[in-house]
């Protein structure tokens, strides 16, 4: 038998539910793809686990929504919030998809794999090597993603991943990092985490 | 193993391009409810019709390659993150929607888009740019504009911002970064030079 947990109504206002269901949802299809790309199942299952999340927050902002609406006018103006909601979740559900790819085995063939790591510029997974000058600074005043447009979405310290760190993160030697970004911000990143450049450019 | 064999780059290449394309949809998406613009809202529908496309030439790439008995799963793999990329296509396709039946996007969504505090802007390339002629490597529109181009329109075709090609008059530039960068950037795409 199927068991879902009931979803009970919560007053949380309906922008910071949209604001979470948006950055979650965008941040699961990259890891995702991560998941595929270099065969991690953990990640893949990080990834169901967030869709579960996400199931729930959706019932939660339809609740809110509806008490939000007082007459005809104010229907009109959510009903846009409540197409954004349901496109989130379509987002997340194909983000599960490709999680369920990996962990059902359906596979995606080694020489695919490596093709595809070689066409994809936007996903990276580097290890941190000794020396790197990502080590040592916390994440914001890195600011990759303002200096290379670059946004680190998962580190692997060990056996624990970190999902979306914060910007009090530090990175550490063998963190494995994984990152996504525009093609040169990419290619740029490997370099700062092998320690090939030791330099941020402004 | 096998060495690999041709139509798997084909088939990933397209794999790709499917990918980058639904994933500038989303971006333009909710670019669109930000600024209520109906141009970006309309190039995500004509995204949509393209995403189509390429993703019957996609299967068709994949059915077509002879694969063997034994490598169905692998394939029936690549066939599902194809249907994946269109599942996003429509969902950005959604939200764009909401722009174009006219329904001023309420205060929530904008304050929710803010929040990322991103912006996609989309700039043409007037003749007398500096950008014409150059690649997007020697171009340097990050460092001169804080702004990433996501995508090159050309005519009936987007192209993706690989760091060889050559940007030409009338490109459209779709670049995404902090709004601050957009000035920058309209500036390096027209006429004016300002050094």
């Amino acid at each position: 038998m199927v068991h879902l947990e009931k979803v009970e109504y919560k007053p949380i206002p309906v922008r910071d539910l949209l604001v979470e269901m948006k950055d979650i949802s965008e941040l699961m299809i990259d890891l995702a793809y991560s998941a595929a790309l270099f065969h991690s199942p953990e990640l893949a299952e990080e990834v169901l686990e967030l869709e579960e999340h996400i199931d729930k927050l959706a019932y939660i902002l339809g609740m809110n929504a509806m008490l939000a609406a007082r007459d005809a006018e104010d229907a009109e103006a959510l009903v846009g919030v409540s197409v954004v909601a349901a496109a989130a979740n379509k987002i997340s559900d194909a983000a599960a998809d490709i999680a369920a790819i990996v962990l059902q085995e359906i596979g995606i063939h080694p020489i695919v794999r490596e093709a595809f790591q070689k066409v994809e510029e936007r996903l990276i997974r580097v290890a941190v090597k000794p020396g790197s000058i990502l080590t040592g600074q916390r994440l914001e005043e890195l600011e990759l993603a303002a200096r290379i447009g670059v946004d680190i979405i998962a580190i692997r310290r060990g056996k624990r991943w970190i999902l979306n760190p914060d910007d009090e993160e530090t990175a550490r030697e063998k963190d494995v990092l994984v990152a996504r970004g525009a093609p040169m911000g990419v290619e740029e990143f490997k370099r700062l985490a092998d320690g090939t450049v030791q330099k941020l450019e402004d | 193993m096998a060495p690999p064999k041709r139509p798997f780059k084909r088939i990933v290449d397209k794999l790709v391009e499917l990918k980058d394309t639904s994933e500038l949809m989303m971006d333009l998406a909710y670019s669109s409810l930000l600024l209520n613009s109906h141009r970006l809202a309309e190039e995500v529908q004509e995204l949509e019709e393209h995403v189509d496309e390429l993703h019957t030439e996609f299967e068709l790439l994949v059915l077509s390659s002879g694969f063997k008995k034994e490598e169905s799963r692998d394939f029936l793999g690549l066939i599902r993150l194809g249907v994946v990329t269109e599942k996003i296509a429509d969902a950005a396709s959604e939200i764009a929607g909401v722009v174009l039946r006219g329904l001023e996007p309420h205060p929530v969504l904008k304050l929710v888009i803010e929040e990322a505090e991103e912006t996609v802007a989309r700039v043409q390339v007037a003749r007398e740019s500096s950008l014409i002629g150059k690649t997007l490597r020697d171009a340097q529109i990050p460092e001169e504009t804080g702004m990433w181009v996501l995508s090159i329109r050309r005519g009936r075709r987007w192209i993706r911002p690989k760091p060889d090609v050559m940007i030409k008059t009338g490109d459209i530039l779709i670049a995404s970064g902090y709004a601050e960068g957009e000035e920058d950037l309209v500036r390096l795409a027209s006429a004016e030079t300002t050094h």
